[in-house]
């Protein structure tokens, strides 16, 4: 079995997420980024603000991380962030979890008990009844 | 008999979470599939033969602006400071009027009563006030005694909690939405489209469940599925899918490729390209999202927005639009470089929200992606079935 020995990154997000602080943050994590089979968490649980820049440089940094077959992880999603990732279709592209703890470990082994939260969450309503 | 209603319409027993949607008026004055709570009631009384019926509404707008009041009902706005007592002085006219009796009702609540039978019971109970309730519980929904007016006044001045005679209660069995809340809305839009309610959506049935109001505009491409209700002036844009009991309320507009499941877009919202609205009310910039019982406010205009309710504005909008287009579309013709290649319905499938930009490239799949990357070219339609 392959232990994962690589450290993985947390990252706190900050409270509001437009095209500046996304830059921002994007140069910050760059160089985490460009690391070999980069593992990063970023924490949503203080996003109050995140506009489609936010989303846009979510998905720059998954993108860099694939190149450089890594991955990106999201925790503690605030519900404005959870609704603005699922209104522009991107919430399905990441790994959600409850924790950062939960987001950290996961690279190291699979945690069924975090995605059947995860898949809980998502799980939609039956439809109304047509007339 | 000489039997008069009046209606008051107050914020009083919102949610906190969904004030932020109150920005044009309580929720009894929000549109639900073309009309609001309160224009329906007021037709439910004049079919009661209820007449004639007045309306106070608190607002804190000016007088009367934003606020949609149907024709034969004389409405009073008001602060909410000086609600209460106008509500009373409009009793007291009434009552000074010649009305023997006064039908009141507070949206609050809508409630499909049959009024013929409250008057009944109000008669035969013979009391100065009577009440209506729902499974124990009462409703803001009264028939007071005209020469009453000081058993009025008390339920005037305790905001209708109390009454100082009386007040027997009339059991209602049929259906209450207490308007409270987000999801109250959106409950009564469901109601009405699937004709669980004895009011109807406005405008025209164009196919079986799917109505539409005069000046709507559902562009070619785009796709609405029953029931459904497009209101007046409303656009619905190419590749757009509106479906399961959605409200698209006059002036809204959805933009090209965007789904709107199970929703509620309320008058003068944008709703931007690309985006998935589901299990959600959508307006004032703001988004209430059902499943996660949650309102949020979206401060990007690409997502949600909120289109100039003056039509002067939105002429100069659409002006300025249209004259930044041939020069836009010159620039695109000349610098990339010939027409593009289109995408086949396996790329069109994955593609992210347009109104992300290119986000380094990274499509969103639309489809099941384990199935997608097992089988690279296997089709698999949406969910919605509109590809």
């Amino acid at each position: 079995m392959d232990i994962n020995s690589r450290p993985v990154v947390v990252k706190r997000m900050p409270e509001r997420l437009n095209s500046r602080t996304a830059r921002e943050f994007l140069r910050d994590v760059q160089p985490f980024l460009h690391a070999d089979r980069p593992q990063l968490v970023f924490d949503l649980s203080q996003v109050v603000q995140l506009d489609a820049a936010g989303v846009e440089m979510l998905l720059r940094c998954m993108s860099e991380a694939h190149k450089r077959d890594g991955d990106v992880k999201l925790a503690s999603l605030s519900d404005q962030s959870a609704v603005v990732l699922e209104l522009t279709r991107t919430e399905r592209l990441f790994e959600i979890y409850e924790t950062s703890t939960d987001a950290a470990r996961s690279f190291s082994g699979f945690l069924p008990n975090a995605m059947r939260q995860q898949l809980l969450h998502n799980k939609r309503p039956a439809a109304p009844a047509a007339a | 008999m000489d039997i008069r209603g009046l209606l008051l319409v107050n914020s009083g027993n919102t949610r906190q979470e969904d004030l932020s949607f109150l920005a044009s008026g309580p929720l009894g004055v929000l549109e639900v599939a073309g009309k609001t709570p309160l224009e329906r009631m007021a037709e439910r009384l004049r079919q009661f033969g209820i007449l004639p019926a007045a309306a106070v509404v608190e607002t804190t707008a000016p007088a009367g602006t934003g606020i949609s009041i149907p024709s034969g009902l004389h409405c009073v706005t008001s602060t909410p400071d000086r609600f209460w007592r106008i509500a009373e002085n409009a009793f007291n006219d009434m009552a000074q009027n010649g009305a023997e009796l006064v039908v009141l009702i507070r949206l609050g609540s809508y409630a499909e009563i049959d009024f013929e039978q409250l008057v009944q019971f109000h008669l035969d109970q013979g009391s100065r006030v009577s009440q209506v309730s729902h499974q124990g519980q009462a409703l803001d929904v009264f028939c007071i005694s005209a020469s009453r007016r000081n058993d009025a006044a008390s339920l005037f001045r305790s905001r209708l909690n109390r009454c100082r005679s009386e007040c027997p209660l009339m059991e209602h069995e049929r259906l209450v939405n207490h308007l409270s809340c987000a999801r109250d809305l959106r409950q009564l839009a469901i109601d009405i489209l699937t004709r669980q309610t004895q009011t109807c959506p406005a405008g025209e049935e164009i196919k079986p469940g799917v109505w539409v109001s005069p000046g709507a505009m559902i562009e070619k491409g785009a796709r609405v599925l029953a029931p459904a209700f497009i209101g007046a002036f409303a656009r619905v844009r190419t590749g757009a899918v509106v479906t399961r009991c959605a409200s698209i309320e006059h002036h809204a507009q959805v933009d090209c490729g965007s789904v709107v499941e199970n929703s509620s877009v309320l008058p003068y919202c944008y709703v931007g390209a690309g985006l998935d609205l589901a299990h959600s009310v959508a307006g004032m910039r703001q988004v209430a999202n059902l499943r996660r019982d949650v309102t949020v406010e979206i401060p990007d205009p690409k997502l949600i927005d909120l289109i100039s309710a003056t039509s002067g504005k939105r002429l100069l909008t659409s002006a300025a639009e249209f004259l930044t287009y041939l020069p836009r579309v010159a620039w695109e013709g000349i610098f990339a470089g010939g027409k593009q290649a289109q995408p086949d319905l396996n790329t069109a499938l994955r593609k992210t929200s347009p109104a992300l930009g290119n986000a380094a490239g990274y499509e969103t799949p639309a489809c099941d992606t384990e199935a997608a990357h097992k089988f690279p070219n296997m089709v698999v339609a949406r969910r919605y079935g509109h590809q």
